[in-house]
């Protein structure tokens, strides 16, 4: 292997991203449809010959970080057959894909007979057939109501489209003419990456550009493993739910388990699923590739966020996700859920990066990709309308800093995440009532929480469809040290003066809407970092100022008295004693696990045991959403059950919370409702 | 009679004054006072003895807004907002900037929450009225911003653009109630659709305009008191001159004054080459501006950005890049060789300016390659240190195990690296070809980088104007007076409808040709553009289309529309077409110099005048013979490898290349093999 100087490294490097950019804005040119050239959900990358991300730009993580698995799913297929001028195609969730609508397109280019680097692109297409249109679909209990499925194959063979499979395919999507320009942006972008690639190798020679290309992803790995490295060496345990309900007319939850041991060994790191409840007919499931992504653009956003991102990073990373469960979704199951499987992978993450290394990480971000689509038939226009939106929620807090309110999270790259009124009033029969950061959702602790937005949208005439994939509307963002939770995805309808919730939180299929009703919609709040008792009093005052918190909240959480627009210092200090002295605290008694979880339908959930009277002494209720919390790290979610067998003053935990929460036997562990902020479904502040 | 172009740079402050009695330009650079920039203005007038009342054209460039926005050093601004929208400000359109950083945050506003007040009223798209004013929720909230001690307020409605009553009522309240206050609105600012952008374009507006107000205020009164007896101008951001008054109120818009004022002379310069088609290349201290011209025209761009916000009034479309001369070159956290953003900025300025700098620049690189050297001869204020700038690069070389040759030829070729990736932005990755382009290279490192970079990207020749380390200063002298409006409406395409788009035009010209004639201009001194922003129905970006004289119907409108369409994405597209808002460019017309430069000197290169010395190119050390450019007469050759030096910048003309110096006085390089011209 010849070596390379770092100046001719640097010229290299900043050439193969060129490309990459290059890549992007031939799609941004070429593509036709919306959902590209508006909301950019499309991605563009260059791989090496086996399948590693060796330049990338301004693309969306959830895309691009997955796409290794989709060429190698390829090679694995066809990698024996290709030519120069192959294309290869491919969407298929089973087959290192993501969701049916990200289509693929992976272009081998050659240098003397050798194949040298993979130009790919992962474009959104609006639709690609299924049951409804757009394809996803929040009651799909198959994937083949989630449109077509392409597996690996070379749709264009030496540079020859195959004019039959072509057909068969766009014969199966609804408008053909859009799907076919996003193809050919894709084919552009990819012919655009083969000529520029070209160029390099003629300027600096194939050798060159290789070493380069191995001396960035050697830097990269060396990288990610001196940060690993840097990490105490153990087992780190965390768990969390995914949501689905049971049949009307009770809609009860099953929550379904998704539990994370992630061991730290030296320099290496292993993120094992192994437990995850199996996939279930609903979308509640995704792909081998969008899990391990997940722990990837995590592990890269908290231990190596300032360099480009590149394949040597993940390396020393060692995924398992059981196939069959829902982070390893098989035929036939619904595999549309990467959106919500993602955000629940990099929650688990979280928490125990929470336990290895809580300086460098954050509380839990929000809950969801919070698909909302309202859509009719505007009876001015007569024309067919959809309106999609995907409002951010809270990040969560860190050591640092409060977490930032309503802005995309980790996983979203550069997506714009805020739409326009003025724009959504001129186009479609929607009313902006009100639209801002929602008081009181971002999680309570030392650094706050970020807020969620909260929205007021009213159908102006005619009738709409309302429906809501989202996930994170039971079991919110978790705080971590001792920080609070942020407030849950909720989705509400107002007539008059009713305010409804739906029975389904977060899964809402069709729901009609007549002219002059109102969607009240909240995205997540992000959770709080460290004891909400030790914020700076300042603080909280100036959060109640700007109306980030109420003075109620203040008081009740943070135990900051204000009144008439100032800090009360005495009874701040009382306050806050009072509420430290308040707190539930139990004994542990050690029990296996099988004591300590229920099944429930499909679902299965923890369970902290109450005796009757600890129960009324600390009014918890039953069947009432809990966490446990311990000396440092995140909390253990339970649903309580008041049971007149159990000891007073005592808590059962199995070995695998107590691993979490960092106690033994000897230790106490503190018991509390997970927060939940007044809901008051009105406009986000009234500054009148 | 003398015309003066005076641009305040962040560092320095560049004036250009040409002479009509022997058509001479001349130039002189003051060091900048960043909090009385008014000082180096005089400064440099003093330089070149400009007596003000025989100053008969007084054109201004300055970047006082800009470093207000930048700096942070802005007005306490208060906004209000339609009830139910305060956070439109505070979410902007809730994307993440830092992609994979878990502790990203947002940037910090330039309002706080608290300085943002609501109050009833609500218009609908078309601009009807939903709700009525609430003035005395107005009443209330001018209590409240006095309160508070605002210096400005931001008045910004929803839909403001499609009506702006409520918002001038509200003004004229808050003026009434609030003597002192700057008021301003959105739809004054920017009556355009999209409230993030609009409301952010406002506030900004209001969070620099006290501190431009009162600068040009300061400016104008102590010019007036020196004898100046015409109106004083300033280069706005689209590259016209705007008077003081106009500036004041619409600071927003002078963001990119310095910058256009290049772009404007390189348009000029070209003009009289017969070039239209070409990029220029403006390298300065801490960044690199590059923009595109074709067919002798410079394109506007409406998604402009300051910092980390938007600023969408029209601006020529620049694209910058963080490599100039002072960039820092350093080894980043991932032991990567790194050069830039960071710079070593005024102070300490490169290791050579021998201020205190330790850390290598690219100017240093450049000093140890021999590329820039002391130069008594030329009166440059700053000497060079040689033995510093060696040092610098010596021990980055040390860390990097390299030669100090290697390590500095590597500093440039990094920031000739970015350079490039600025010039592909605007040209490659739009589709269109640069090798068919002229590099146009100016400001103070531009000509000591350029042949290099159009080498990199095969364009054929470089353009070195006369005076490229005050440019910007001669762009000013040669702008016209432009104004530019916009009217956000959504108008379907159809000849049922032109009527109205003409009437709507029509009230705009009266607006355009009033404000003209206040400023001197009439008749035949005025021209008028007329443009359409078209999308396609459904779709929501939408490009700029122009009306020309033929176009009667709207399907002759819309064939223009689909023509650009296709040449902009690549692919030709069908379906009803509607106009989303009316623009109009008014220009005044004035005279040009015939720029000359002081050649009275320019017998040719004397024998004693010629000295060579060793400087390094990327095949190694060369002798490269060094010439004084005023030295060389039009059509004077200068065979690479050679350094043209003058007051200010460098040309560096490598090995196997050519300059030729123009009738014009510009210098223009070739490659061997290319044909030039």
């Amino acid at each position: 292997m010849n070596s390379i100087d770092p100046i001719t490294l640097e010229v290299v490097t900043e050439g193969l991203i060129s490309v990459v950019r290059e890549m992007r804005a031939t799609v941004f040119r070429t593509a036709r449809s919306v959902a590209i050239y508006e909301a950019r959900d499309f991605s563009c990358g260059l791989f090496d010959a086996r399948g590693q991300v060796v330049a990338q730009s301004e693309d969306i993580g959830s895309h691009v970080v997955p796409l290794p698995w989709s060429v190698e799913a390829s090679l694995d297929r066809i990698g024996d057959d290709l030519e120069p001028g192959d294309v290869i195609v491919m969407n298929d969730p089973y087959l290192g894909g993501t969701h049916l609508n990200d289509v693929t397109l992976i272009y081998p280019v050659f240098h003397d007979g050798e194949l040298v680097f993979f130009p790919a692109v992962r474009e959104h297409w609006a639709d690609v057939g299924g049951a409804v249109p757009g394809s996803m679909s929040g009651s799909a209990t198959e994937i083949y109501q989630e449109g077509i499925r392409i597996p690996p194959v070379k749709l264009v063979s030496r540079g020859e489209v195959n004019h039959a499979a072509m057909e068969i395919l766009l014969s199966n999507m609804r408008v053909r003419d859009e799907r076919m320009g996003d193809f050919n942006s894709g084919l552009a972008a990819c012919r655009t990456a083969e000529r520029r690639v070209r160029e390099l190798i003629d300027r600096y020679g194939i050798e060159t550009l290789l070493s380069g290309v191995r001396t960035n992803l050697d830097r990269s790995e060396r990288r990610m493993r001196a940060q690993i490295g840097k990490l105490p060496d153990g087992r780190y345990l965390f768990e969390d739910y995914l949501e689905t309900f049971g049949p009307a007319p009770t809609h009860r939850l099953e929550p379904l388990w998704l539990p994370l041991e992630l061991t730290i060994a030296g320099d290496t790191l292993k993120a094992d699923f192994t437990g995850a409840a199996e996939q279930a007919p609903a979308p509640v499931n995704s792909t081998l590739a969008v899990t391990a992504a997940s722990v990837f653009i995590v592990l890269k956003s908290v231990l190596d966020p300032r360099q480009a991102l590149n394949q040597g990073s993940f390396r020393p990373v060692q995924v398992v996700a059981p196939k069959g469960t829902i982070v390893n979704v098989t035929h036939p199951a619904p595999a549309g859920s990467h959106g919500e499987i993602r955000k629940r992978v990099i929650a688990n993450m979280l928490g125990a990066l929470a336990q290895a290394c809580p300086e460098l990480s954050s509380a839990d971000i929000q809950r969801t990709s919070f698909h909302n689509l309202i859509g009719g038939i505007d009876p001015v226009t007569r024309k067919e309308y959809v309106h999609y939106e995907w409002s951010a929620g809270g990040n969560g807090a860190f050591a640092e800093h409060d977490g930032p309110s309503a802005m995309a999270p980790i996983d979203w790259g550069d997506l714009m995440t805020a739409q326009s009124t003025e724009v959504l009033e001129t186009r479609y029969p929607l009313h902006v009532r009100w639209t801002g950061q929602a008081a009181d959702s971002g999680g309570p602790g030392r650094t706050r929480g970020g807020l969620a937005t909260r929205r007021a949208l009213e159908l102006e005439r005619g009738e709409a469809r309302y429906s809501l994939l989202a996930d994170g509307a039971v079991v919110p963002a978790f705080g971590i040290l001792g920080g609070e939770s942020g407030a849950p995805v909720g989705s509400f309808i107002q007539r008059g003066d009713d305010v409804v919730p739906f029975p389904t939180p977060g899964k809402i299929g069709g729901h009609l809407m007549t002219a002059g009703d109102v969607i009240i919609l909240q995205s997540a709040g992000g959770g709080g970092y460290g004891d909400p008792l030790e914020r700076d009093p300042a603080e909280v005052v100036a959060d109640v100022l700007s109306g980030y918190v109420t003075v109620g909240e203040a008081a009740k959480v943070y135990g900051v008295a204000i009144s008439e627009g100032r800090l009360d210092r005495a009874a701040t200090e009382s306050l806050r004693r009072r509420h430290a002295a308040g707190r539930a605290r139990f004994a542990i008694d050690v029990v296996p696990s099988k004591a300590v979880f229920q099944a429930v339908g499909r679902g299965c959930k923890r369970i902290a045991r109450l005796a009757p009277e600890d129960a009324l002494r600390w009014q918890f209720g039953d069947d009432q959403l809990v966490e446990m919390v311990g000396a440092g790290g995140p909390p253990v979610r339970a649903w309580t059950v008041v049971d007149a067998t159990a000891a007073s003053g005592r808590l059962q935990l199995d070995e695998r919370a107590c691993a979490t929460l960092n106690v033994t036997v000897h230790d106490e562990v503190r018991l509390r409702p997970v927060y939940s902020p007044p809901l008051k479904v009105t406009a986000p502040l009234d500054t009148g | 009679m003398k015309w003066v172009g005076i641009d305040v740079g962040g560092t320095f402050t560049d004036v250009v004054v040409y002479d009509h009695q022997d058509g001479l330009v001349r130039s002189a650079k003051r060091p900048t006072t960043p909090a009385e920039p008014e000082l180096g203005v005089f400064e440099a007038l003093e330089a070149l003895a400009v007596d003000l009342p025989r100053v008969a054209r007084f054109r201004h460039g300055a970047t006082v807004a800009t470093n207000t926005a930048l700096e942070r050093k802005g007005a306490r601004i208060g906004v209000l907002t339609t009830r139910g929208f305060r956070d439109v400000l505070m979410v902007g359109r809730g994307n993440r900037l830092d992609l994979y950083n878990i502790k990203a945050t947002r940037p910090v506003g330039l309002v706080e929450r608290t300085h943002i007040l609501e109050v009833s009223g609500r218009l609908r798209a078309d601009g009807s009225e939903m709700t009525p004013l609430d003035e005395n929720g107005v009443h209330d909230a001018a209590r409240r911003f006095e309160a508070m001690g605002v210096d400005t307020v931001a008045v910004c409605f929803l839909h403001a653009y499609a009506n702006g009553a409520h918002e001038a009522r509200a003004a004229s309240r808050l003026r009434d109630t609030l003597p002192g206050v700057l008021v301003c609105t959105s739809a004054e600012v920017l009556p355009e659709h999209r409230e993030y952008e609009r409301f952010a374009t406002t506030a900004l507006n209001a969070y620099v305009a006290p501190r431009m107000s009162g600068y040009l205020t300061r400016l104008a009164d102590r010019l007036e008191a020196e004898g100046l007896s015409v109106s004083p101008e300033i280069m706005s951001s689209s590259g016209g001159s705007w008077s003081f008054a106009r500036m004041a109120r619409l600071p927003v818009n002078s963001m990119l004054s310095g910058p256009a004022g290049g772009v404007i002379g390189a348009v000029e310069t070209c003009r009289a080459l017969q070039l239209t088609d070409f990029i220029t290349c403006d390298m300065g201290g801490t960044s690199t501006d590059v923009a595109m011209v074709r067919g002798g025209a410079y394109a506007l761009s409406m998604e402009g950005t300051i910092g980390e916000f938007p600023n969408r009034v029209p601006q020529i479309e620049i694209n910058t890049v963080g490599a100039g001369g002072g960039s820092l070159a350093y080894l980043d956290t991932g032991g990567f060789l790194n050069v830039g953003p960071r710079s070593a900025g005024a102070v300490p300025g490169p290791a050579c300016y021998g201020r205190g700098g330790t850390e290598p620049t690219v100017t240093d690189a450049n000093v140890v390659l021999g590329r820039l050297r002391p130069n008594a001869r030329l009166g440059d204020r700053i000497t060079l240190d040689v033995e510093a700038a060696e040092r610098a690069v010596d021990a980055l070389a040390d860390r990097l195990q390299l030669d100090r040759m290697t390590t500095a030829a590597g500093i440039v070729r990094i920031a000739n690296t970015r350079m490039t990736a600025a010039v592909k932005e605007i040209s490659v990755m739009r589709g269109i070809d640069p090798r068919s382009f002229a590099l146009v290279a100016f400001g103070g490192a531009g000509p000591l980088h350029a042949a290099e970079i159009a080498a990199e990207l095969a364009m054929p020749q470089v353009i070195v104007p006369p005076l490229p380390g005050a440019f910007s200063a001669f762009g000013l002298l040669v702008a016209e007076r432009r104004l530019d409006y916009s009217q956000a409406a959504l108008i379907p395409l159809t000849d049922d409808h032109l009527a109205d788009i003409r009437a709507r035009l029509e009230a705009m010209e009266d607006t355009a040709r009033k404000e003209l004639a206040d400023e001197g201009f009439g008749g035949h001194a005025v021209r008028i553009e007329h443009s359409l922003d078209i999308r396609f129905h459904g779709q929501a970006f939408e490009l700029a289309t122009p009306l020309t004289a033929g176009m009667h119907n709207a399907a002759a409108i819309g064939e223009s529309f689909r023509a650009i369409y296709a040449e902009r994405y690549s692919h030709a597209d069908s379906g009803s077409a509607e106009c989303v808002c009316l623009r109009l460019s008014a220009f005044g017309l004035g005279d040009k110099p015939a720029a000359r430069t002081d050649d009275s000197s320019a017998s040719g290169p004397s024998q004693t005048d010629v000295m060579t010395r060793t400087v390094y190119f990327d095949g190694g050390p060369e002798d490269a013979r060094v010439l004084d450019r005023a030295s060389l007469p039009p059509e004077a050759r200068v065979q690479g490898p050679a350094v043209i030096e003058e007051p200010g910048a460098v040309t560096i003309v490598p090995p196997r290349s050519t300059a030729r110096v123009a009738s014009t006085g510009a210098l223009i390089l070739v490659r061997e093999g290319e044909a030039g011209e």
